[in-house]
């Protein structure tokens, strides 16, 4: 998150709070949450892995030490499996180019945006809806998206079409549900880069006879580039890792990984194929956010 | 051209339409929780309160709502406590083990939720702990999601902070402890509660990583708002959703007098 703060710090003089406390070392401080993580992330993640490679038996789930690479081939010889990753990785791309278009305009209003009141409205208004139990949020869009929902009511009841759209229990619907919970982070991705450039670059470019169009396309854009890859790259992460969306709003009629992951597990008993399943995913995302944080360092660079 | 307003009226237009994309689906859910009718249809028939009357005396949704507040609360109290102890280390540390556990306990957040909650299964269930879809198990996959959040915000509020505060303290011959106690958790305490309220939304909220570890008939209110999504509408649902978005708002007002959310957010 506050990966610019943390730096910052990092470079002030240690306390010597070693010293200071006699015998207490500084790092026992964190030794507590080390523990806990190495305990209950770092191990149960790398068993995650290590049964992936284990040969699939449903219903049984006793990691051995005869890896096999039988599941991963699966994955990738079978097209239920890999029109699946494909279908993840294409949904992700249109939700974070969808993303980008709606989110951009938003994080350039509150950046502009100097009444302080208004911008801690805009700002809280952003966060309590990227905070708010995902869940709920979709209830909200289904019951405007369903068949008999409000969109299609209104527009019945309007005379407009004589049968309800197919707003949802299909790809449309997850996209327009991925887009609605991922947005907030998009726009939080750009505020900073876009309040990083300096007004006077503008004022430059407009002073020397740019339209507007043209300062921002040749300035301001160029300029918001860092946040732009951040902020894509995060929502792309986030959208092939949902499983609650596609679950609502495909009615698990749209198969990605997350759904094929619990179908896996839940019911079929095949651990090994669901980890397997997982760890697919898992690399995906990983690669996503290496990319995002590469970014973000390019991010805070460019603001220092 | 110093005249003209500092955004265009295209880029308003967007930004309007994107607050609709984020707003709306949370007033519907509002309305529907407070319409008269069976269900949220067009045009409206009217408000009423016996969906939130149905709610506070709903078996399903209140003991839910109840089960998610005390997990958030526990969950809040162990990663605030074991996160801000961390976070003390990691500002004050200059080594690069601090840069690299940094990232380290930021990886839960950037892990799929479906991937940690079925590693932590697949854990539980290998080595026979007797966590496997307990309050317990569950507790812990809550601690891993919202201990990013309780370390971000505390390292975000210790940047302003002058560690010769605590020196001059400490010369005026105030023990560590006292120094401490009365300096540095004076100052950063708004951090620390800005820190335990995001843990506290973020857990309360959690769906993804509660998928496999969910006790069974004890269900989380996000659990129990998809499994009636799933099968059946329900405006009792929308009714604990008004309730559970109140608590959100209430939280992020108060979370926004506390720390600086931008700096937290990176914004």
């Amino acid at each position: 998150m506050s990966e610019t703060a943390g730096r910052t710090l990092l470079r002030r003089p240690a306390f010597s709070v070693a010293e200071a406390f006699g015998g207490f070392r500084l790092w026992w401080l964190v030794l507590p949450a080390f523990l806990f993580f190495l305990a209950f992330f770092l191990v149960p993640l790398v068993s995650l892995l290590a049964i992936s490679f284990n040969k699939t038996v449903p219903g049984v789930m006793t990691l051995t030490t005869a890896f096999t690479l039988d599941n991963f081939e699966r994955i990738f010889t079978r097209s239920i499996y890999y029109m699946s990753i494909l279908r993840s990785i294409g949904i992700g791309i249109v939700v974070a180019a969808i993303a980008l278009v709606l989110g951009y305009p938003l994080a350039f209003l509150i950046a502009k945006t100097e009444h302080p009141g208004r911008n801690t409205l805009l700002m809280i208004l952003v966060l309590s809806s990227m905070q708010l139990d995902m869940v709920i949020r979709m209830y909200g869009l289904m019951v405007l998206m369903g068949d008999t929902g409000l969109i299609n009511s209104a527009l019945i009841w309007s005379g407009l079409i004589h049968e309800p759209l197919p707003l949802m229990y299909n790809t449309f619907g997850v996209v327009v549900g991925l887009v609605q919970v991922t947005l907030p982070f998009m726009v939080l991705s750009l505020i900073g880069i876009i309040r990083a450039i300096h007004p006077s670059l503008e004022e430059a470019a407009r002073s020397l006879g740019a339209t507007r169009g043209e300062a921002f396309r040749q300035i301001v854009l160029p300029l918001s580039m860092p946040g732009i890859l951040a902020g894509s790259l995060l929502v792309f992460a986030l959208s092939i890792s949902s499983y609650v969306v596609p679950a609502l709003m495909g009615g698990w009629k749209v198969v990605v990984l997350p759904i094929h992951i619990y179908q896996q597990i839940a019911e079929s008993g095949r651990w090994q194929f669901g980890a397997a399943v997982a760890a697919v995913l898992f690399v995906t995302s990983l690669i996503a956010v290496f990319v995002y944080h590469r970014a973000a360092v390019w991010t805070s660079g460019g603001r220092t | 051209m110093r005249d003209e307003p500092a955004v265009s009226l295209l880029f308003k237009a967007v930004a309007m339409l994107t607050l609709v994309v984020l707003l709306l689906p949370v007033v519907i859910v509002v309305l529907a929780g407070l319409n008269a009718g069976d269900y949220l249809t067009f045009p409206p028939k009217g408000l009423s309160l016996r969906w939130v009357v149905a709610f506070l005396g709903s078996a399903t949704f209140m003991s839910a709502y109840i089960y998610s507040f005390v997990l958030a609360l526990v969950a809040t109290l162990i990663s605030t406590v074991i996160g801000t102890l961390a976070s003390l280390y990691l500002s004050r540390s200059r080594s690069g083990a601090a840069a690299a556990l940094r990232g380290f306990f930021m990886l839960p957040v950037v892990l799929p939720g479906v991937v940690l909650g079925l590693a932590l299964y697949i854990f539980y269930v290998a080595t026979d702990i007797g966590l496997s879809r307990t309050f317990a198990g569950l507790l812990i996959g809550h601690v891993l999601v919202t201990c990013p959040f309780v370390i971000a915000t505390v390292t975000a509020s210790m940047v302003g902070f002058d560690l010769s505060l605590e020196e001059a303290a400490r010369s005026l011959g105030a023990s560590p402890w006292t120094a401490f106690r009365k300096i540095t958790l004076r100052l950063i305490a708004p951090g620390i509660s800005a820190g335990a309220i995001f843990a506290f939304i973020v857990s309360f909220g959690q769906f993804e990583t509660t998928l496999f570890l969910t006790v069974p008939n004890h269900e989380p209110l996000p659990m129990a708002m998809y499994i009636s999504l799933r099968y059946k509408f329900e405006p009792t649902a929308a009714a604990a959703g008004i309730f559970a978005i109140a608590l959100v708002a209430l939280s992020t007002v108060v979370s926004s007098r506390l720390v600086s959310l931008r700096r937290v957010f990176r914004a």
